[in-house]
């Protein structure tokens, strides 16, 4: 007697297990519907676009490598001890990081020209002996002027090492007690800053320079400052407030003071004796309460040094050095911008040949001479009130007097947009026509006037709400705006005030006018992509809506100029605007979406599926076409999934969507009571698409649900032919090629077990024999190497559970017809073949948990699908001393598998006794 | 065996009418007898004549016969023993007395190149026959006594000074004749030598870039040889207030700090006096200057402007 399936009467099992199941609800929201990104991102491009605008020179350099380079030699300098860390205690926040950022700014080569006096330098520096050292110095001491030219050319290493040597000279010497030689060595490095043929190199080898300096004016500081806290005898004389006054100090100490500024004021050449006596600055106190003379005169010094390079840095020194000294006013920084403006204007006019030091190139000059002017810029307006600032402005001759600033005064540009960049907001609001007129009174060659204007206008944008003149700035920045003939300056200007722009009625028109004037006439730059992808996103961000977008003139057709990356960043915003509303029925949008869409698809490259940008644009188009609603439509909305297919095909990912819409499209027609072959129509599309979907087991999954629709509507024949194809695909699952991931291991076996639970329905053709299919996953379970005993196991329940659903006499579906003896006969002796197998595959689980839950889940199965006898009673215990001997004797499930398994037991044991009587 | 003078002041300065105080240091490894400490105090004028405004025969004589100022010998110990290791023995004695004559004036120190003024002390461990006398000699610096100097600030006397291509008595080079320039500035001529040399500078126009101002602080040595007067001038330092082609109209300041030792206040002495001047330079840049790589400062060249100003040094408060 072999195995026999079980008889059942499903009717009432139902009504039994009704009694005993949870009640479900439907729920409200849908836990998979993906939440809208967009609102977190929605900013993000706009605040990059404005980083990169506030300035403009800095930008330029971004794209060169040399960034990276020299970071790394800065490192290299920081590991030398050539720019350690200031060692002082001042606020030096802004000076280390403006000394970052100055040597990122300029690249340098490898090789330095240096004039001969720089090379005689270094080459001493190299050499150690100390008489060598004195009989150089003496040669350096001549008050001879060298004046042979020649340029050289050294290597930036060599001159580091040699300023590295000098710098540990000076203190060697210093602490040997020789301090004489510190100052002589120290004048050495000075007369190095006088040599501006290094050009870009100027900038690194000034901070050097000043990094000794500032070395030794803190040994000079803090050995006054010992004189005169300490007697000679060691005893304490004057213990040190930080408001010391000069009354305080020793007269040993003042003399010791004095005799260094003596010392320093002997020194014959100009620039070193600034730099010095900046550098003993701080020491000034120990003489004089007042330093503001002090700073005036050296102030006007710097006049003196005529190379524009050499004394715009002085100037710097004198700036971060007066930041030691307590109480010096800022009458000294007014002269020092005025002077510097006297110093750009002279460079401004004068001819390019002029620059023979600077191989004829202004800007360069320029570009070098700039950081002095932020830097100055910042710190006179550091902690300003309104009154402080009303004081500069008026020092700076940008204003007759308090209350009557800006307007047609004269103020090179450059200085102009370093001062816009620092003054308090407050300010520029309150005085924007004014800084208007300011600027155009303001054009020179020193800086490009339209920057100036661009940097206004996103400083006021920065508080808007601040602005007055609304009416007076939309004006003029019309009137600014309509003699720029160049693309770029017309477009930054536009994007800079923009957002004023949008809250005057009426001039939104002009612009896009103006914009679509200018890019229809002419091809778009690269330079002006970016404003104009600034200027759309900042116009897409303020209507909030595609319709009203839609509705301004010429927004298409600016759109339509746009190409490349910017076009795509467009696209995707709007994209990401559309996304927002919940569905789209206007087909006018439709298209003009389905159009941007394109738009991606074809600006994108599509080979390189894993960018972020890729990922991110497959997700919008999808969700975009999940958004699209024809309603009643259907047609048209099947020729739309079509038209997607086709234009859209790039985007892989996007078949898997299209199949699940058109699945969806046919269940709504069937529910709608439309005809027949719509449906068939959109199951064709389905089937069409599917192998095109790029990975296997989303297609196994398509063509289960699929199958499912066309049951649903009751086309057996697609059904068939959907679940063959479903099987055929699961065979080429060969291998499990990376299907190795338990992900999706798990899909898979819940797919099969759908598979079974389909097969009730319709078990399979009739000319292959019923249960071929069943067979077919048979062989694949076995075939397949890949396929855990797990795996094997859960899907072998399945088909059990399923052929023994299907040979009931009163099935739950009637769907097998014909045979049904040879279909029984079949089933039996394929179920046998599933049982043996079962048990092979749970002794070869490998873990013992498992082993002992996969034991219980066969032993369940076969219990709850075979009529109790002899076999089956064997094998289940076979199973349940495997599953005992796994699991701990108190785990549920073995608890309640042998509850269940009693009253199998019983029931055998009835029957035994009946077998007895006849 | 050693001994030495160490003086109360680190600067070694003191004024006429003060005492001299410090310390006489001993060191010796067993203890000696000696026949007294004395200290003497010398001050002189050396003067020298060679080169400048002197004729050949006077800079034959040379060396003309020092000046004596100050001279004078102080018992500090009378004979006696010094103890073993190192022995400090202080003393003060005074350069003048109150009631003493000025028989001659105690000049301040001063280094010149022809004229030098020169303070020193000598102590003296006399030890007898045979026995070689210990001795050590110190320079001290003296400065004017305080009381009868004018208070400061010293009358601000300030000379305006023009510089153009007609102040000029030498040859210039022709387009700097042709294209003219114009410096104008002025200058403290009466300068307390605590204080530094004040004035200010303009270079109002000048068609050939510049390529340096330079200020000379000089100093005019005069020695009364028979009955002439042979004088030197001599460079003392030289500060440079431009360098380069500077923005023109542009004020810049001189601050010029008087270097000490170098200088004193200006001297009218019956056989010698000690002046000062300063000389304003102004270079131009010249492909001919290149050629001429080192020379003196000072001559007169194609393509050098000068302007010589008196300076008067005092000592003030």
């Amino acid at each position: 007697m072999g195995l026999k399936l079980r008889r059942r009467n499903y009717i009432e099992e139902k009504e039994e297990e009704a009694s005993h199941s949870l009640r479900r609800f439907p729920s409200k929201i849908n836990p998979l519907s993906s939440p809208s990104p967009l609102s977190q991102n929605k900013f993000v491009g706009i605040q990059d676009v404005k980083d990169n605008f506030t300035d403009p020179l800095r930008r330029l350099d971004r794209g060169t490598d040399t960034t990276q380079r020299d970071s790394r030699d800065d490192e290299f300098y920081f590991k030398a001890g050539i720019l350690s860390e200031p060692s002082v205690q001042f606020p030096a926040k802004e000076w280390i990081s403006f000394r970052k950022i100055l040597l990122q700014k300029f690249p340098i080569s490898k090789m330095i020209r240096v004039s001969s006096i720089s090379s005689s330098i270094m080459k001493h520096g190299n050499v150690n002996e100390k008489s060598t050292i004195n009989t150089h110095l003496e040669e350096l001491d001549d008050p001879q002027r060298f004046t042979e030219v020649g340029i050289k050319l050294i290597s930036q290493q060599d001159y580091f090492s040699c300023l590295n040597e000098l710098k540990e000279e000076i203190r060697r010497a210093w602490h040997g007690d020789d301090r004489v030689t510190s100052l002589k060595l120290s004048i050495k490095v000075g007369r190095l800053l006088m040599d501006t043929s290094v050009e870009q190199f100027y900038p690194k080898l000034f901070l050097l320079a000043t990094d000794i300096f500032d070395m030794l004016g803190e040994l000079v500081w803090e050995r006054i400052r010992q004189k005169a806290e300490y007697a000679e005898n060691g005893s304490t004389i004057f213990s040190f407030p930080d408001n010391f006054k000069a009354s305080d100090i020793s007269s040993e100490a003042k003399e010791t003071c004095g005799n260094w500024f003596s010392k320093i004021g002997a020194i014959r050449e100009l620039l070193p004796r600034i730099y010095l006596e900046l550098a003993i600055l701080p020491c000034c106190r120990f003489v004089h309460d007042d330093p503001t003379d002090i700073l005036q005169r050296l102030v006007m010094m710097t006049r003196g040094i005529g190379n524009p390079l050499a004394s715009a840095y002085c100037r710097l020194y004198i700036v971060h050095r007066a930041q030691r000294v307590p109480q010096c006013g800022i009458g000294y920084l007014v002269t020092c911008i005025n002077d510097l403006k006297i110093l750009l204007y002279n460079i401004a006019s004068t001819k390019e040949d002029r620059f023979s030091n600077f191989s004829g190139n202004r800007r360069l000059l320029l570009s070098l001479i700039e950081p002095t002017i932020e830097y100055t810029m910042k710190t006179v307006l550091k902690d300003s009130d309104q009154t402080r600032i009303s004081e500069i402005l008026v020092g700076l001759g940008l204003g007759k007097k308090q209350g009557d600033l800006f307007g047609q005064c004269a103020c090179i540009s450059i200085v102009l947009y370093h001062l816009l960049k620092e003054l308090p907001i407050e300010v520029i609001c309150s005085n924007a026509v004014g800084i208007f007129n300011l600027i155009e009174y303001n054009n020179d060659p020193s800086f490009d006037q339209c920057l100036n204007y661009q940097l206004l206008g996103f400083r006021l944008c920065e508080r808007i709400s601040q602005v007055y003149q609304f009416q007076e700035v939309a004006n003029k920045v019309i009137q600014v705006v309509t003699c720029y003939s160049r693309l770029d300056e017309y477009l930054k200007i536009i994007d800079a005030y923009l957002d004023i722009i949008m809250k005057m009625d009426g001039y939104m028109k002009v612009i896009l006018d103006g914009i679509f004037e200018h890019t229809s006439s002419k091809e778009v730059g690269d330079s002006e992509l970016t404003s104009l992808q600034s200027i759309i996103l900042k116009l897409l961000t303020y209507f909030d809506n595609i319709k009203d977008m839609l509705a301004l003139e010429h927004f298409v057709d600016i759109i339509g100029a746009m190409r490349g990356s910017s076009r795509t960043t467009i696209s995707l915003q709007i994209l990401r605007m559309a996304s927002r509303t919940p569905f789209l029925q206007d087909t006018t949008i439709i298209q003009f979406i389905y159009e941007v869409c394109q738009a991606i698809h074809d600006g994108m490259d599509i080979s390189n599926s894993r960018s972020e940008e890729y990922q991110q644009a497959t997700h919008l188009v999808s969700r975009f076409v999940n958004m699209v609603d024809y309603g009643p439509k259907v047609e048209q909305h099947l020729t739309f999934l079509v038209e997607c297919r086709g234009s859209l095909g790039g985007f892989s990912e996007l078949r898997e969507p299209l199949v699940h819409l058109s699945n969806r499209l046919a269940i709504n027609v069937m529910k709608n009571g439309n005809t027949i072959s719509l449906v068939k129509s959109c199951l064709a599309f389905s089937e069409v698409t599917i192998p095109s979907v790029p990975v296997h087991i989303r297609q196994l999954n398509l063509y289960l649900e699929t199958a499912e629709v066309a049951l649903l509507g009751g086309l057996v024949s697609h059904f068939d032919g959907l679940v063959d194809s479903a099987v055929r695909c699961l065979e080429n699952l060969s291998g499990f090629d990376g299907l190795q991931k338990s992900n999706d291991l798990a899909m898979i076996t819940s797919l099969l077990c759908k598979l079974c639970s389909l097969m009730v329905l319709a078990p399979g053709k009739e000319d292959q024999g019923v249960t071929y299919l069943a067979r077919r996953i048979l062989s694949f379970l076995t075939s397949e190497s890949g396929v855990f005993p797990k795996m094997k196991i859960l899907v072998l329940c399945a088909l059990v559970s399923s052929l023994a659903a299907s040979c009931q006499n009163l099935p739950p579906y009637h769907a097998i017809q014909g045979e049904v003896v040879a279909y029984l006969q079949n089933a039996l002796s394929l179920s046998d073949v599933l049982v043996q197998n079962m048990q092979a595959a749970i002794l070869q689980e490998p873990s013992q948990a498992v082993r002992g839950q996969l034991a219980l889940e066969a032993c369940n199965c076969i219990a709850s699908s075979f009529s109790a006898s002899r076999e089956t009673s064997a094998i289940c215990s076979s199973l349940m001393e495997t599953a005992k001997s796994s699991l701990s004797v108190d785990d549920k499930y073995l608890t309640s598998s042998l509850k269940f398994l009693g009253k199998y037991q019983d029931v055998l044991r009835v029957q035994g006794e009946q077998t007895h009587e006849l | 065996m050693s001994i030495e003078i160490n003086l109360s002041r680190s600067n070694r300065t003191y004024h006429p009418n003060e005492a001299l105080e410090g310390k006489i240091i001993a060191k010796v490894a067993s203890s000696i007898s000696h026949q007294g400490i004395k200290l003497k105090v010398k001050g002189s004028v050396h003067l020298q004549v060679r080169g400048g405004s002197a004729g050949v025969i006077e800079s034959l004589y040379g060396v003309v016969r020092p000046m004596p100022i100050l001279k004078k010998v102080f018992d500090v110990q009378p004979s006696g023993r010094i103890g073993s290791g190192m022995v400090e023995i202080p003393f003060s004695v005074r350069l003048r007395d109150p009631g003493e004559d000025n028989v001659e004036k105690m000049y301040e120190t001063f280094h010149g190149g022809n004229i030098s003024i020169q303070y020193f002390v000598t102590v003296d461990v006399v030890r007898g026959y045979l026995q070689k006398s210990l001795t050590a000699t110190v320079e001290f610096i003296i400065e004017s006594e305080k009381d009868n100097l004018p208070e400061r600030p010293v009358s601000p006397e300030m000379v305006i000074f023009y510089i153009t291509q007609d102040t000029q008595r030498h040859a210039l080079l022709p387009e700097l004749k042709s294209g003219g320039f114009r410096v104008s500035g002025r200058m403290s001529t009466h300068c307390s030598l605590a204080d530094p040399i004040c004035g200010e500078l303009t270079v109002e126009a000048s068609a050939v870039p510049i390529q340096s101002i330079d200020i000379h602080l000089m100093r005019v040595e005069s020695i009364l040889v028979g009955e002439r007067i042979a004088s030197e001038p001599s460079l003392v330092q030289t500060t440079q207030i431009a360098d380069g082609d500077i923005c023109r109209g542009m004020t810049l300041p001189i601050y010029i700090i008087i270097p000490r030792l170098l200088t004193c206040p200006t001297i009218f002495a019956g056989p010698f006096s000690v002046e000062f001047k300063m000389i304003i330079t102004i270079t131009f840049q010249s492909e001919l200057s290149k050629m001429q790589a080192k020379s003196e400062p000072l001559t007169p060249k194609l393509w050098l402007a000068m302007e010589s100003l008196p300076l008067e040094l005092v000592r003030t408060m």
